[in-house]
């Protein structure tokens, strides 16, 4: 394996792990990161050895997912999917979570798809404030709102989740 | 007051390690001032461990092996359906009958490895053998379901359950333990109202791959099968590759539950 696909390789990991927490569901995740990884192939030449791959590889997958939810919100979102096909895309991670991860991934699902991205860009892969504006393609002042709507509208579901789960339990 | 005023931006460039490193005692001093910030902040960092802590195990775990055959330029022909059709099918068949079976097929034959096509013969063999059954379709009938469900997981060494189809309108009829080259292999038959039926051949595997559905067609018996985390399992029926795809994608689901939960 020559060195580029090497170092594309070896981001694999990071790349899962953030279309994970993008898109919840394991497969579907995974099918990002897949498609990602043929489109990096197929563009091998306009990426130069020496370079670090992951901000090309953040941008050229983050294309991707908005490429895909701009197609879901095309076919009318989950109204228009039979019973069965939404209740695949509500299955969750197939590992073990503990509570609070299964509520905050949860939750991020719940806030739209541009701060989630800006969000998760930050907070959970470590790029800059400015390297996520690059690759997101936005101004870092954009970015910067996003992260702080994003963190805030966590808040408020998790808070609203928690109060939902009181009044389940004395139901029951 | 501090040398600048500070405002919830602050807090989270401070999360996020933007916050120059000058300013950060002056930040401090005014979170300390101000209870109600303070409180915000702990909350946004107590979500973002949460939310580092919920993905954080992607990074170790192992990188799916269709990724290291992409990257090493090996790309096998086979007729897999990515994973993305156990979601998708569902959609699909929705929106056109047919094109689920497009689906299925515009990834192409070609060789697969050699557990999961024993999975998928065995399964035939076993299906058009038992399924033809009057009698004694199987061994152990439903009305023992946790006997049956039980003892097929130990013999088999995988903890099982019997998906409950009846949202596809099949009914468990009972199963059975086989063999399976030098292991167990458990069948789980179903039934519909009108005699239709189709099975779920389920074996443990070691090589703990993971496959998107395949399919395997014999003499009008097609078998729908996958590997995934240690077990293999084949739906196999004489039923619309539709039909199938549907049953799969449910028992996919509920069998991967029963093993985690």
């Amino acid at each position: 394996m020559d060195q580029r696909r090497a170092a594309i390789l070896a981001e694999i990991p990071r790349l899962r792990r953030y279309a994970r927490a993008l898109l919840r569901n394991r497969d579907s995740a995974d099918d990002l990161v897949q498609d990602c990884l043929e489109r990096a192939l197929g563009k091998l030449d306009g990426w130069r050895t020496g370079d670090n791959p992951r901000r090309w590889l953040f941008t050229i997958m983050h294309h991707l997912f908005v490429d895909q939810m701009r197609r879901e919100k095309r076919r009318g979102e989950a109204a228009m999917l039979p019973i069965e096909a939404s209740e695949a895309m509500a299955v969750p991670a197939h590992q073990a979570e503990s509570v609070a991860s299964h509520e905050i991934l949860d939750a991020l699902q719940a806030i739209s798809p541009d701060r989630r991205a800006a969000l998760l860009m930050v907070a959970v892969e470590g790029f800059s404030y400015a390297e996520a504006a690059n690759v997101l393609g936005v101004p870092a002042g954009t970015l910067m709102s996003r992260i702080a709507r994003g963190r805030e509208e966590l808040r408020t579901i998790l808070e609203d989740g928690s109060r939902r789960r009181a009044i389940r339990v004395i139901e029951k | 007051m501090t040398a600048r005023d500070f405002t919830e931006r602050d807090i989270h460039m401070a999360l996020d390690g933007e916050l120059p490193a000058e300013e950060r005692e002056a930040y401090e001093l005014w979170l300390e001032a101000n209870p109600d910030m303070k409180a915000r902040s702990q909350r946004f960092a107590s979500d973002l461990a949460a939310l580092q802590k919920s993905v954080g195990g992607v990074l170790t775990e192992p990188v799916p092996e269709r990724f290291e055959r992409l990257l090493s330029g090996e790309t096998p022909q086979r007729r897999i359906v990515s994973p993305r059709w156990r979601m998708a099918a569902a959609a699909a068949i929705f929106v056109a009958g047919g094109l689920g079976g497009y689906l299925l097929g515009v990834t192409g034959w070609g060789s697969i490895d050699a557990a999961a096509s024993q999975l998928a013969d065995g399964a035939i063999a076993a299906h058009t053998l038992y399924a033809a059954e009057k009698l004694h379709v199987v061994e152990v009938g439903a009305d023992q379901k946790d006997h049956l469900v039980g003892w097929l997981s130990k013999r088999v060494g995988v903890k099982l359950i019997a998906p409950d189809l009846t949202a596809q309108g099949f009914e468990l009829v009972g199963g059975r333990l086989l063999p399976a080259e030098s292991k167990a292999a458990a069948q789980f038959m179903y039934q519909d109202h009108t005699g239709n039926r189709v099975s779920l051949y389920i074996i443990s595997d070691a090589t703990t791959k993971e496959t998107g559905f395949r399919l395997l067609e014999e003499g009008g018996t097609r078998s729908l099968y996958w590997l995934d985390d240690g077990y293999g399992c084949a739906v196999t029926g004489t039923l619309p590759q539709e039909a199938l795809m549907t049953i799969a994608n449910s028992a996919y689901r509920q069998l991967l539950d029963g093993m985690k939960g």
